[in-house]
């Protein structure tokens, strides 16, 4: 079973609740110091990471045993990992590896959510995890960007599915096409042809439905000749460049964040931000091209008999170290006239804008809620509009904006580079 | 009630009183609690001895008084509260049992007084945690027992500060050791292996002693305490600011203390200043209060073994920046009262007679708790009080005592007056009940509720009184231990 | 046992929906106990009700916080404090801080340092409630164990409230103790066996000057924190010296000097623990350091409130030092490790390391006192670990204690622990064997008497305090429904 490799780590768990909070010595006060915004919600310690992994190594002994409470604890968590970098900061133990594999078995047993099986039907038929209206190439009619189908290119932007679909974040991807366009880039799309990346069905517990996903988008990514793929999407940055390598699908492919890219750019010489864009922002690190960004590591090994939890050979864990902080806040920099103004919870250990892990699916109100706890801290900085670099982030933010009136403008790192070109 | 014989079995005939002369003298105390007379005295001189009268009391029925210290005593709670008691008068137990240096703890019977431990410590190279002025026949575990300030805030890190451990007949008559002492092993077999009585806590999660502290005799009876002692400095420099702006005054104490710069520390009234160190009255007295603002604060700054001079230097440089800030400016000498005066006279007890008896030779004390942010709203609302009754502000005594390292403030009224003069009596009698109730809705906390207010003062907290009483019944069953006190 | 259906729905009425389980799949993360409900309530009325419920349907209840393991009787009722996590005041000028019990130390600590202030943060974490009685690394200033609580809101294992001292008289939070006796004597959170019934619901905690920056600069990525710079008029340091005599003599003149923020008796195995990232780091650098000492040590932290006093603190730190014939770590004058360590050892933010990494667990033996007198005992508590360090049982520290002076040196702490991996039976029952006979040896010896022994073999030597405090829990507890039990921190 895939849980009984993490027997070890849940069993490590000491209830030590440094998993509900940002890693200790960042804590700054009563105010945004909680990090899982399952626990932060719910409260009783079952939501917690700790919870999650008491529960688990108990069921792997006894049986799993799938009530309603426990089906309502496995889906209200965005896996966002931020209880793994607080747990990591001082224990050698997988954290979120477990719940996610707690996920796939809740899954592969059949006991599923209504609304991620409707998500997940959706994509098998559409190729989208969301409602497809249209074309998924319909938003870049009479913008003249290559086929990648049809010609060679360098780079293969990867649009996503919400993006792709979706009227209000349509936007974005006109305006990295633009700044590509702008920069020189031999870049391509594939148009109707590009397939979900997969990533959404896997954290939502689809194992096999991404693996299908993945076969399919790369063979897309073949077709282009690209060697390099460029995504905004936050998840289908981490699918690509993390959960592909780690499923080893991935190759040579060389796959980079639109933010990340657009730095290079900017350092290279080929974007010169030039026109003043006069405003005070906050920079949210999406999930999952910060902390869960950071590269898959191979591994393989046994765990040494005695009294320590280590392995031969010697285990490098993923504790969000390498994830992608610096590049949206380079961007940001390199723009005249703006102003960052960094929240409390940042890089490793930001709070989740809510929609990952199938919760926007199943439990919006939670996704909006978690947003809105975000939106309180963008707020409380002073800024006037809180950055990211995910689409569905800037569509859980806005929609939590909607429900509390807050004045708060939302701006994908794309649109604020756009104006300054 | 206790047969006479079945005393003197225990303590033999030299132990126990019965005639009117001395049963008179435990009758009534400079309180104005009603005179209750005893049925005998009895003097026990050891914790054997203690027990056996506690389990004849239980017996018998027989409500017992301890008492500690010698007369004159003021706060009512060693007159009887109610007939046919027994006074357990515990002033000749003397001995001085333990003066630790390294581990800077000292142990004594409940007669040691203020005038003999320090002598004793001092040889030691350390010295106690005093209350203020102590009279000449107070005993150090009296007033460690009653929770009495202390002049150093610095080193009392806890309210209970500076009691350490206690060995105690409970009412029920069994013998309890409080904190480290509780064993393993017997007093002595632990100091085979290098240990002392000093960690408070415990045994188990309770910390006993804290029962004790406060309960007034209520509980049990006290055969010896330890407490922590401090080192004796090896250079002091004492200061005092005068000023009448309070509110300056308690900032600048509330600095030195949170930064641990000064040993004793306190604010009195120049009324107060005054009544201690006027030599020749009433001429002195007059010229002393004349000369000062209304309050004046005393602070002592101490270096240790450690080049002295530097800390001390460093502490008055720092103290500086502060009275600096503030717009004062720290002096040698109160009017003709120097600094270097008060700091000798505050590390010893009272000389003779007891100063507040100096005045007009009787005290009532109105004492509470409070914190800085009330203190002086409680001032005024005394100040009004003393002029209702026709008291005058300028006779009355302010002592204002920051407690447990600047976390409270001991706040005390000292009425001095004729007890001779039925009139000025009475006018404080009634100024004192008045103020008990006027204070007390200013937000003083009456902690220690002694004599004909304690009713009004115990009454305020109906669930914590409940509480008290249930320990109070495993404690004491039989409700002998000095009924009618504290809260019970 | 599950709760019957209206007994539930009578909860469910005071606390809602979202806020009380049944469902027996959630025990594991609570202690894996075979619990009849868990009851989340927000606020102090919440707690009331609940209470006032068990009693009149006899039901067995015990509040939870941040707590590691758990121990209680089955069926029982968990109050989980989550929600109730509110810092309710800060008094700067009178020094106290009141607090819920969910409010982690972290939070309180943050918010206390803006404002220059500080208290005692548990050796535990400071991912640990703020509001328990304990003992940590800065108790050289901040106190420790039952002193410092003032104040204590309760609520009795009858369902009523009782406000201590001042508050319950003056609604002040400043003082609770009296009007006469204190009832601090019975109202001290702690770990079983003894643990005060019924539940606390705020408490005021005593705060102290904290000499230190608003906020440290925290540079780097989780793992690696390192400080951006060594704050003004600080300086960490660790010392060994050649012999536990000789150490003990340099720890206690620190105290009687008054000069040290913080005396953390560390053993060289928990400074390698703090400041490495891996187990592999830890293992790499405890044998690099422990090569460097020269024999038992401690870890100092030095705070001036001026660059005077600053200056006069190292100085006589120094002499002191080199009275003993202590060595400074070289590897802690590096500012890179001296910052970090700084920052962990006052926001008390790498406990986990030092204890549960290893091996996933760690059985303790912790002593508050007489130091002296417990180094002694400690010393033969290592030697008797060395045996199953050869065994492979337990992670070779050295066979190392440690502990921490207390009020400038006044009381004192020392603890000596053992991590070892509890899925391996064979090393558990070593570990709880050797667990046994040093308390056991320390009682027989009169050292001292850990009350985490058996009741019934402590009690008798310790003045039967057991059968006192069953009588008060008795008292205060008639409906015998806030039974013994508890959790660790």
């Amino acid at each position: 079973m895939g849980l009984e490799q993490y027997k070890g780590d849940m069993e490590m768990c000491c209830r030590c609740s440094a998993c509900k909070f940002i890693p200790m010595q960042k804590v700054q006060g009563s105010a945004f110091s909680y990090a899982c915004p399952s626990i932060a919600r719910y409260n009783l310690h079952a939501y917690s990471a700790g919870g999650r992994l008491n529960i688990g190594a108990a069921m792997l002994k006894n049986g799993m045993n799938y009530t309603d409470k426990l089906l309502d604890i496995v889906y209200n968590c965005q896996l966002c990992g931020a209880c793994g970098v607080s747990c990591n900061y001082a224990m050698d133990m997988e954290v979120l590896e477990p719940i996610s594999e707690f996920r796939l078995q809740c899954v592969a047993d059949g006991k599923t959510n209504p609304a991620l099986d409707k998500a997940v039907a959706g994509l098998r038929q559409t190729g989208a995890m969301v409602p497809a209206k249209g074309k998924r190439g319909d938003w870049a009619a009479g913008l003249g960007i290559k086929d990648a189908t049809k010609e060679k290119v360098d780079v293969l932007y990867h649009v996503g599915c919400l993006t792709s679909y979706d009227k209000d974040t349509q936007k974005l991807a006109k305006a990295t096409a633009k700044i590509l366009k702008k920069a020189g880039v031999n870049f391509g799309i594939a148009g109707d042809a590009e397939t979900c990346c997969g990533g959404r069905a896997y954290q939502m517990g689809y194992k096999e439905d991404f693996l299908a996903q993945a076969k399919k988008a790369m063979a897309v990514v073949k077709k282009s000749g690209a060697n390099t793929l460029v995504t905004g999407c936050a998840d289908g940055y981490q699918a690509f460049k993390v959960l592909y390598d780690r499923y080893n699908l991935r190759g040579e492919l060389k796959v980079l964040h639109i933010s990340e890219y657009i730095a290079k750019l900017i350092h290279d010489g080929k974007l010169k931000p030039r026109k003043r864009v006069t405003m005070t922002v906050t920079y949210h690190d999406p999930c999952r091209l910060g902390r869960l960004g950071e590269p898959w590591v191979h591994w393989q090994g046994q765990k040494v008999p005695g009294d320590r939890f280590v392995f031969d050979p010697p285990k490098e864990y993923r504790r969000g170290t390498k994830g992608v902080y610096e590049p949206p806040r380079d961007v940001i920099k390199a723009i005249p006239g703006l102003r960052l103004a960094e929240m409390t919870r940042i890089r490793e250990y930001a709070w989740c804008c809510g929609a990952g892990g199938g919760v926007n699916e199943s439990n919006p109100a939670f996704a909006r809620w978690t947003a809105q706890e975000r939106i309180e801290e963008a707020v409380a900085t002073g800024a006037e509009a809180i950055v990211t670099a995910c689409p569905w982030c800037e569509k859980t933010f806005n929609e939590a904006i909607k429900e509390s009136g807050s004045g708060l403008k939302v701006y994908d790192i794309v649109e604020l580079v756009e104006k300054a070109i | 009630m206790i047969a006479k014989d079945r005393l003197t079995k225990i303590v033999g005939a030299g132990g126990v009183s019965d005639d009117p002369a001395s049963l008179d003298e435990y009758a009534r105390d400079m309180s104005f609690v009603n005179a209750v007379r005893p049925v005998c005295i009895v003097r026990p001189k050891d914790a054997e001895q203690v027990k056996k009268i506690v389990e004849l009391a239980n017996e018998t029925l027989t409500p017992l008084v301890p008492v500690s210290s010698g007369p004159p005593h003021a706060r009512g709670d060693t007159v009887p509260g109610t007939g046919g008691a027994v006074i357990v008068d515990m002033s000749g137990m003397k001995k001085i049992i333990n003066v630790d240096r390294a581990r800077r703890v000292a142990m004594v019977e409940p007669g040691v007084t203020f005038a003999e431990l320090i002598p004793a410590v001092a040889k030691e190279g350390i010295r106690l945690n005093m209350p203020l002025l102590p009279r000449q026949t107070k005993t150090v575990v009296g007033s460690l027992l009653e929770r009495e300030p202390v002049v150093m805030p610095k080193y009392q890190w806890d309210i209970s500060d500076p009691l350490a451990c206690v060995e105690v007949i409970f009412g029920s008559g069994d013998e309890f050791r409080t904190g480290q002492a509780a064993g393993p092993g017997t007093v002595k077999e632990q100091w085979q292996v290098g240990g002392v009585q000093k960690a408070p806590y415990g045994p188990g999660i309770a910390s006993w002693h804290r029962l004790i502290q406060g309960s007034q005799g209520t509980i049990g009876i006290v055969t010896w305490a330890s407490m922590r002692c401090e080192l004796l400095p090896a250079l002091e420099e004492p200061y005092v600011v005068a000023s009448s702006d309070l509110t300056m005054l308690l900032d600048l104490t509330a600095w030195l203390i949170r930064l641990r710069m000064v040993n004793e520390c306190f604010i009195l009234n120049n009324t107060n200043l005054a009544a201690i160190f006027a030599k020749k009255w009433p001429g002195d007295y007059q010229r002393i209060k004349d000369a000062l603002p209304t309050w004046v604060l005393f602070y002592n700054v101490a270096g240790y073994e450690y080049y002295p001079e530097e800390r001390v230097g460093a502490y008055v440089k720092d103290i500086t920046a502060i009275t600096q800030r503030l717009g004062v400016e720290a002096i040698r000498a109160a009017g003709d009262v120097s600094a270097g005066e008060i700091l000798k006279a505050v590390q010893r007890p009272s000389a003779e007679p007891y100063w507040k008896l100096r005045y007009k030779g009787a005290c009532e004390d109105v004492l509470f708790l409070t914190i800085n942010d009330r203190i002086e709203g409680q001032i005024a609302v005394m100040n009004e009080l003393a002029e209702m009754a026709g008291y005058p502000t300028s006779d009355m005594g302010v002592y204002i005592q920051p407690i447990a390292q600047g976390t409270g403030l001991h706040g005390e009224f000292n009425l001095f007056y004729d007890p001779e003069n039925a009139g000025e009596a009475n006018r404080v009698k009634g100024l004192a009940a008045a103020a008990t109730r006027d204070l007390m809705a200013a937000g003083a906390f009456f902690s220690r509720p002694y004599g004909e207010n304690a009713g009004a003062i115990v009454n305020r907290d109906a669930a914590s009184l409940a509480m008290l009483n249930k320990l109070k019944d495993i404690f004491d069953p039989n409700h002998v231990m000095n009924p009618g006190k504290a809260c019970f | 046992m599950a709760l019957n259906k209206e007994v539930y729905q009578e909860f469910e009425a005071v606390v809602g929906e979202e806020n009380i389980c049944a469902d027996p799949v959630i025990m594991p993360a609570y202690y894996g106990n075979d619990f009849a409900a868990v009851i989340l309530p927000g606020d102090t009325a919440e707690v009331q009700a609940v209470v006032r419920l068990c009693n009149r349907h006899k039901l067995q209840f015990r509040p939870i916080c941040t707590g590691w393991s758990g121990m209680f009787p089955k069926d029982i009722i968990l109050l989980d404090l989550r929600r109730m996590n509110r810092i309710i005041e800060i008094n700067e000028k009178n020094m106290y801080a009141v607090v819920e019990p969910y409010v982690i130390s972290s939070e309180l600590q943050a918010e206390l340092f803006k404002r220059g202030l500080n208290f005692c943060i548990k050796g535990a974490g400071t991912n640990c409630s703020a509001m328990l009685r304990g003992h940590g690394h800065m108790d050289q200033t901040t106190s420790g164990d039952d002193r410092n609580h003032l104040a204590i809101e309760w609520v009795t294992p009858e369902g009523n409230i009782v406000r201590s001292g001042a508050l319950g008289s003056s609604d002040e939070w400043f003082c609770g103790d009296g009007p006469g006796p204190s009832l601090r004597s019975i109202l001290t959170s702690a770990v079983p066996p003894g643990v005060t019934p019924g539940v606390f619901t705020k408490a005021a905690v005593k705060l102290y000057h904290w000499p230190g920056p608003a906020a440290y600069d925290i540079k780097g990525i989780s793992p690696h924190y390192e400080l951006g710079e060594i704050p003004p008029n600080m300086m960490a340091r660790y010392y060994s010296f050649p012999s536990v005599e000789k150490m003990w003599q340099a720890e206690i003149s620190i105290g009687e000097a008054e000069i040290a923020f913080e005396l953390m008796g560390f053993n060289i195995s928990m400074v390698a623990a703090n400041i490495t990232t891996s187990n592999e780091e830890e293992e790499e650098t405890f044998n690099r350091l422990n090569a460097e000492v020269q024999g038992p040590g401690f870890f100092v932290i030095i705070a001036g409130n001026s660059a005077a006093d600053f200056a006069y603190k190292k100085k006589v730190l120094e002499e002191i030092v080199a009275r003993a014939g202590g060595r400074s770590l070289q590897a802690v004058e590096d500012p890179r490790i001296e910052g970090i360590l700084l920052c962990q050892c006052t926001r008390i933010s790498a406990s986990i390391r030092e204890t549960f990494r290893n091996g996933g667990a760690f059985n303790s033996i912790p002593i508050m006192g007489q130091r002296d007198l417990t180094i002694r005992w400690a010393i033969g508590a290592g030697k008797a670990k060395e045996p199953l360090i050869e065994k492979g049982y337990i992670v070779d520290d050295g066979g190392a204690f440690f502990g921490w002076g207390v009020e400038q040196g006044h009381l004192g702490k020392t603890e000596i622990f053992c991590k070892f991996d509890p899925q391996n039976a064979e090393a558990k029952a070593a570990v709880e064997a050797w667990q046994k006979q040093e308390m056991e040896r320390a009682f027989k010896e009169s050292y001292f008497a850990s009350t985490m022994g058996p009741q019934d073999e402590i009690g008798p030597a310790l003045m039967n305090y057991n059968l006192w405090w069953s009588k008060t829990t008795r008292a205060l507890d008639p409906n015998g429904v806030s039974p013994e039990g508890g959790s660790l921190v």
